[in-house]
């Protein structure tokens, strides 16, 4: 068992991004035909232009649950983030907005939250929505702990009551740095609906029922999702009579589904694809970071030292050299990152710093800097340090007192990554400018985490992750505590670092806490275990001549996000 | 119980006894695959891992696969579950598709893969026996070296290159649909309105998996057509002064015919699986496309359930061919 509850994510396509601009916080709209909208949304005339007409949207995979408790897949919680409302939503600039909470504050022990809890929310069966509700379904989560996701966001709640029915009470035993990050998924369930059910997880929750700006019309698994805009919606009205989600298998079916005109928007495509939308008419194409979230791509060494190998489970082989800082910062100094994206992801990707994606805002270290791509500086400071190719076969030799013979890493990389194998022969080529070889082997996942961690029976590894719009989540592969458990996958032990962590996650001044955030990147900037190579980019396309009004404002992006669709109309 | 009584159920105890070792050969093939279906290929460790455990519990998981050594229960085991409940016809729970019964899920497909491959096998049949025909009769002219040339060009190209080229072509000039089966969310007045829809959708997964097939049918119906041409009888018929159009249609047509009911037959029973790449390229929501979803989500049941069906449907097409044969034949069901 973690010691620290892991947050999650997931949602690294999008799904959570919440109304900006809803009725009850009443900020002036950014969408400046906003005021037109009752008409637009009044009765429907024929020929369904009066209407807001039906968006459709083509997507390469299919929710696995409609019980916002049970989803796995990303486009599970895309549609949770349309049908539910939440206490607390994010925007796409990774901003904490006021969702079904209007207000909230915390005592000055920092141990009790109160959320003042909006009254005129109604579920899509009419029902209203209560600060009881709010309670059960906090309650619920963390309680359920055969959920696989959002038990550990609500299980820093001690007592989660509702002591009249626009207020929610939340204690905890210790001050909680996160709170806003953790109640992004509490996605309010209609209490009069699920008490009835006797287990929650084999609760199927065909009808949906929720309080979003969607309800479930009909729902398909593997083939589509149909929904219909929900009349009594209690903030923004979106203007679209409906969003249909169509699972296309295969992508090249989708990119001549949008180009065709038969979607008006599509989520996914490969990048081989963007110069035939780009030249496409009607069609505009956007790459762009991914809001409150994203995923990087990384190459991490094992720094296991001897001391800190875990008794039961660690082999730590790795090569000694990589315990060198010399050796990774010059290594950090000979991959040249753009050349990466450009060549591997066909420019759809930014360069990495840390763990921490741009998306997630000002917790992104943006002050750090990072290696610069330099290679004879590398070399200078191989040389400087001992590492001398004796024998002249363009490989360097090991210092004497290292228990190795050359600078020769394995290599291994995760082979379900498409782009993955052609990454690492562009970093094989860049680190042999500076006298280090590589033994390249792709390997399956699970047969990766087999030698990962906690075994630590690797070198060099190229892997990603995936980020929660919380920094605390991806942070945490960095603590020492989590050697041991296989979650830290480079065996990077510092206690100022684990110091840092276990400040920030008690810490309740924002402020602070964002500087504690940026300075544990510095810090892994600093000691390189991990090169993180670049940020994904999230490329998507939409037709101009049906919908206009598509979220694409940079540098984030989320096309099927309440945000967006909530703020669609037809072109004329 | 000698002769043909005795060749019939030589031949149905064949079917069962294949089946039987299908049925466990299927059970251990999967997994024997590297992976986690609790996880379904997710790396994630922010997975809770009470909820992976409840997930493993619930699927059976945490049992030993075939023999529960440890605890002295030895047939305590996924194995004896699993045999336990096909008997009762019952083929689990999907892991992927949480509460959704196999069964139910397999229907569903098949009902959709026979949509997409009945008209596909019909009309290959009809063309391509007409093709292979045409161009025995012509055998050598220029006619023949058309058809020969188109069919052994459709036999070797791959069928998902086939279907994108035909896709973007389609949806390109003719405007028809990449994906699915209707047109989603549309309301249709009258059943005509439906039934163009449906068509719509239908045709090019329809003339792909045609064009597919063709081939075959053409190739094989032609060199049976030859073969026959070079019979002493057909030899007797044109002379005696029967026109070509005659000696084929009572002589050489029915003869020819026995090779394409084997090839019929056969190809019936692999029409269930035969059409994965053509359903893959379409998002047709057939057989195919959940066999090559499941294998991706490590659904243990739907992939046993999917291979039962598909292995069921290729010995009952056997068994069929070979009970026809026995009939059509007498001297095969004596030996």
């Amino acid at each position: 068992m973690r010691r620290f509850h892991v947050l999650i994510a997931l949602l690294s396509t999008l799904g959570l991004i919440l109304a900006a601009c809803t009725a009850v916080q009443d900020t002036p709209s950014t969408a400046p035909d906003t005021s037109t909208e009752p008409d637009a949304s009044s009765a429907p005339t024929d020929g369904g232009t009066a209407s807001g007409g039906t968006v459709r949207i083509g997507v390469g995979g299919s929710p696995d649950s409609l019980n916002p408790g049970n989803g796995l897949l990303s486009e599970a919680y895309t549609l949770y983030e349309l049908m539910y409302d939440t206490p607390i939503g994010i925007n796409a600039d990774g901003e904490f907005v006021p969702e079904l909470a209007s207000d909230w504050s915390v005592s000055d022990d920092g141990l009790t939250w109160t959320l003042t809890i909006i009254d005129n929310a109604t579920f899509h069966d009419g029902e209203p929505l209560t600060a009881e509700d709010v309670a059960y379904s906090i309650q619920l989560y963390k309680d359920t702990e055969d959920f696989p996701f959002l038990p550990s966001y609500a299980s820093y709640f001690e007592t989660i009551e509702a002591p009249d029915e626009t207020t929610v009470e939340l204690t905890t035993a210790e001050p909680l740095g996160n709170f806003e990050a953790n109640m992004i998924f509490m996605y309010i369930v209609p209490q009069h609906i699920w008490e009835a059910e006797d287990d929650p997880v084999a609760f199927e929750n065909a009808d949906m029922i929720g309080s979003g700006p969607f309800s479930l019309a009909e729902f398909s698994q593997g083939e589509f999702v149909e929904l219909d805009t929900y009349a009594e919606y209690w903030g923004t009205q979106p203007t679209v009579d409906g969003v249909i989600f169509q699972t296309f298998d295969n992508p090249d079916a989708r990119v001549t589904a949008l180009t065709t005109g038969q979607v008006g928007a599509i989520t996914e495509f490969p990048a081989t694809a963007v110069s035939t939308l780009q030249n496409a008419e009607g069609v505009n194409v956007h790459i762009a970071d991914i809001a409150a979230g994203g995923s990087l791509r990384d190459v991490f060494f094992n720094v296991t030292a001897e001391e800190d190998c875990p008794p039961d489970d660690g082999v730590c082989s790795g090569h000694p050299a990589l315990r060198d800082l010399a050796v990774r910062q010059a290594l950090a100094m000979a991959t040249d990152k753009q050349q990466i994206i450009d060549v591997a992801t066909l420019g759809t990707g930014s360069p990495g710093l840390s763990m921490v994606p741009p998306g997630l805002g000002e917790f992104y270290a943006s002050d750090v800097e990072d290696w610069p791509f330099d290679p004879a500086a590398a070399n200078t400071m191989l040389d400087d340090a001992g590492y001398e190719d004796a024998d002249g076969d363009g490989v360097r030799e090991c210092l004497a007192d290292q228990d190795c013979e050359t600078l020769t890493f394995r290599f291994n990389y995760a082979d379900d990554i498409d782009t993955a194998a052609r990454e690492a022969e562009l970093i094989e080529g860049m680190w042999a400018e500076v006298g280090v070889a590589i033994e390249i082997q792709g390997l399956d996942p699970d047969t990766l985490t087999s030698v990962c961690c906690p075994a630590f029976d690797y070198d060099v590894m190229l892997w990603g992750w995936g980020s929660d719009p919380d920094p605390a989540f991806l942070l945490g592969v960095g603590l020492c505590d989590e050697i041991a458990s296989g979650f830290n996958e480079t065996g990077y032990c510092n206690p100022e670092f684990d110091e840092l962590y276990f400040a920030q996650g008690v810490e309740t001044d924002a402020a602070t806490r964002v500087e504690q955030i940026r300075e544990m990147q510095r810090l892994m900037v600093e000691e390189v275990p991990y090169i993180i190579t670049y940020y994904q980019q999230s490329i998507q396309a939409w037709r101009t001549d049906t919908f206009t009004g598509w979220l694409d404002t940079d540098p984030t992006l989320g096309l099927e996000g309440p945000e967006s669709l909530t703020s669609l109309r037809p072109a004329e | 119980m000698s002769g043909r009584g005795g060749y019939f159920l030589r031949k149905v105890g064949w079917a069962l006894v294949t089946i039987l070792v299908v049925v466990s050969f299927n059970f251990l093939l999967f997994r024997v695959l590297p992976g986690d279906p609790a996880k379904s290929g997710l790396r994630d460790p922010r997975l809770n891992p009470a909820a992976v455990e409840a997930l493993r519990e619930r699927f059976g998981l945490d049992k030993p696969v075939i023999f529960d050594i440890e605890s002295g229960n030895l047939f305590d085991s996924q194995f004896t579950a699993y045999l336990g409940a096909l008997s009762r016809g019952d083929l689990g729970t999907s892991y992927a598709f949480r509460d959704q019964p196999v069964s139910d899920l397999i229907g569903r497909a098949l009902v959709n893969t026979l949509w997409l491959v009945v008209p596909s096998q019909a009309l290959a049949i009809l063309l391509g026996a007409a093709l292979g025909l045409v161009a025995a009769w012509r055998r050598g002219r220029p006619l023949d070296a058309v058809a020969l040339t188109f069919s052994l060009f459709m036999w070797s190209l791959p069928t998902f290159f086939l279907g994108i080229i035909l896709l973007v072509a389609g949806a390109k000039w003719f405007g028809l649909p990449t994906a699915g089966r209707i047109t989603i969310g549309a309301e249709f007045a009258t059943f005509w309105d439906v039934a163009w829809d449906v068509g719509r959708h239908l045709l090019l997964p329809t003339l792909t998996l045609t064009l597919v097939l063709i081939g075959e049918y053409m190739l094989i119906m032609r060199s049976s057509v030859l073969d026959i041409f070079g019979e002493d009888y057909i030899l007797t018929a044109r002379a005696t002064g029967l026109s070509t159009y005659r000696i084929i249609r009572h002589h050489a047509l029915r003869n020819a015919m026995l090779p394409m009911v084997t090839l019929i037959a056969l190809n019936l029973g692999f029409t269930v699986s035969g059409a994965i790449q053509v359903e893959a390229v379409y998002s047709w929501p057939g057989l195919g496309a959940l066999t090559v979803d499941a294998v991706g989500d490590r659904d243990y049941p739907v992939l046993q359930g999917a291979f039962l069906m598909i292995a069921v449907s290729v010995v009952v097409a056997n068994l069929i061919a070979e009970l026809i044969y026995g009939w059509l034949d007498p001297r095969v069901s004596e030996d």
